[in-house]
């Protein structure tokens, strides 16, 4: 157990619904919530790049089965934040590319054909996801409780997809090569997966989330970083502080790659003069999904 | 590399063939399988076997005579003094029996 644990946060399931909540409390459970949605649409939406271009058909099939999965997530913790009075339409159509607050990592481009950026991203993204989630399984908030389980449920094929194309590609030294570039690359990103919001103090101290992020960061290097050095890459090494990109995501700031993103995955809905977002699903709530 | 799927719906039932993947290892191939053919139907486990370990015997084989060539009539239950306590069983081989021939002969067209 971590020293930075709060031990006298309140117990798991135990703050209520949301109804419940104490605009402070409601203000840190919106804030985890918001960083779990955005990551798994924003990255759900870059891996759908890759449907139909992956290196074999069933790599697409794959990798577009690991998007589902992704997309569901974000809908499943969307779903929370609508609980507090907002709609899809404001937390992603209408709303402000700067209301965003996924990590950088999963925002940016892949160059064309660069499966290798797919997998290094992929990998350092659920391993990051997994210690994230596992972290809310005892959360004081019942609603994460509820849905947790069933999300990590879905998080171990996508570890074992990433790792088995990991050792596959680090094979021989193009591959290697081509890890190497991509871990250059993303590893500064990734640590933006790490970095606080404003309600980080919060989030901890009332339970929302059992392991600070700084925890968590170093629980997740311990595990990446002896399984990439093994596969012959260098992980990049300093002080985070000089490694972290200038835009950190979680405070809403992001890089360059994310606003035409943003106008790509909204387009559609403007052109089609949508005002309202379509229901294609019965809610979370009404079905056991 | 080709891989040959066979699915099981429920405990206990057949596995079933359903397909092909290609992937470069057993673990890429077990998990691609997953996906493509245990995503949308019912399904309790998957076989997936290397394309090379399956051994084929193709009827125009040299030797090969699936049935034999001579009459067999003794494998049907039609061909033994039955009351009708096995009324049912017999209309289901004899069933069996005209597909089987019916099929047989669709073949050899």
């Amino acid at each position: 157990m971590s020293p930075d644990r709060s031990t006298d946060a309140p117990e798991p399931g135990s703050l209520g619904g949301p109804d419940d909540l104490d605009d402070e409390t409601r203000t840190a459970v919106e804030a985890e919530l918001r960083c779990l949605a955005d990551d798994d649409f924003v990255v759900a939406e870059r891996y759908t790049e890759w449907q139909v271009r992956g290196p074999t058909l069933e790599a697409d099939i794959g990798i577009g089965n690991i998007a589902q999965d992704e997309l569901g997530h974000a809908r499943l913790w969307y779903d929370l934040l609508e609980d507090f009075g907002h709609d899809e339409t404001d937390l992603v159509w209408e709303a402000d590319p700067g209301d965003f607050r996924h990590a950088t990592l999963v925002e940016l481009p892949f160059e064309t054909g660069d499966w290798a950026d797919c997998v290094v991203r992929s990998y350092l993204y659920d391993h990051y996801e997994e210690l994230r989630l596992e972290a809310l399984r005892e959360s004081s908030y019942p609603r994460i409780v509820d849905r947790v389980g069933k999300v990590l449920g879905e998080e171990p094929y996508h570890r074992e997809h990433a790792e088995n194309w990991l050792e596959r590609l680090a094979e021989d030294a193009g591959g290697r090569r081509r890890l190497q570039e991509a871990l250059d690359r993303l590893y500064p990103h990734a640590l933006t997966l790490f970095e606080p919001t404003d309600q980080e103090d919060a989030i901890v101290a009332l339970g929302i989330r059992r392991e600070p992020l700084d925890v968590l960061r170093e629980e997740w290097r311990a595990i990446v970083v002896p399984v990439l050095a093994g596969l012959g890459l260098e992980v990049p090494e300093g002080d985070d502080a000089d490694l972290l990109p200038d835009a950190r995501g979680r405070d809403g700031t992001h890089t360059d790659a994310w606003e035409p993103l943003f106008h790509e995955f909204t387009h559609t809905y403007h052109d089609l003069g949508r005002e309202e977002a379509v229901s294609l699903m019965p809610d979370p709530d009404e079905a056991d999904v | 590399m080709r891989w040959e799927v066979f699915r099981q719906d429920k405990k206990k039932d057949y596995h079933t063939y359903v397909g092909t993947v290609h992937a470069p290892n057993a673990e890429l191939a077990k998990q691609y399988a997953e996906v493509q053919h245990g995503r949308r139907k019912p399904t309790n486990s998957l076989w997936i076997v290397p394309k090379d370990a399956v051994e084929t015997v193709y009827a125009d084989d040299p030797g090969v005579e699936f049935g034999g060539t001579t009459q067999k009539d003794y494998r049907w239950a039609t061909a033994y003094s039955t009351d009708e306590t096995f009324a049912e069983e017999i209309e289901a081989s004899q069933r069996e029996q005209e597909e089987a021939e019916r099929d047989i002969a669709e073949a050899d067209r």
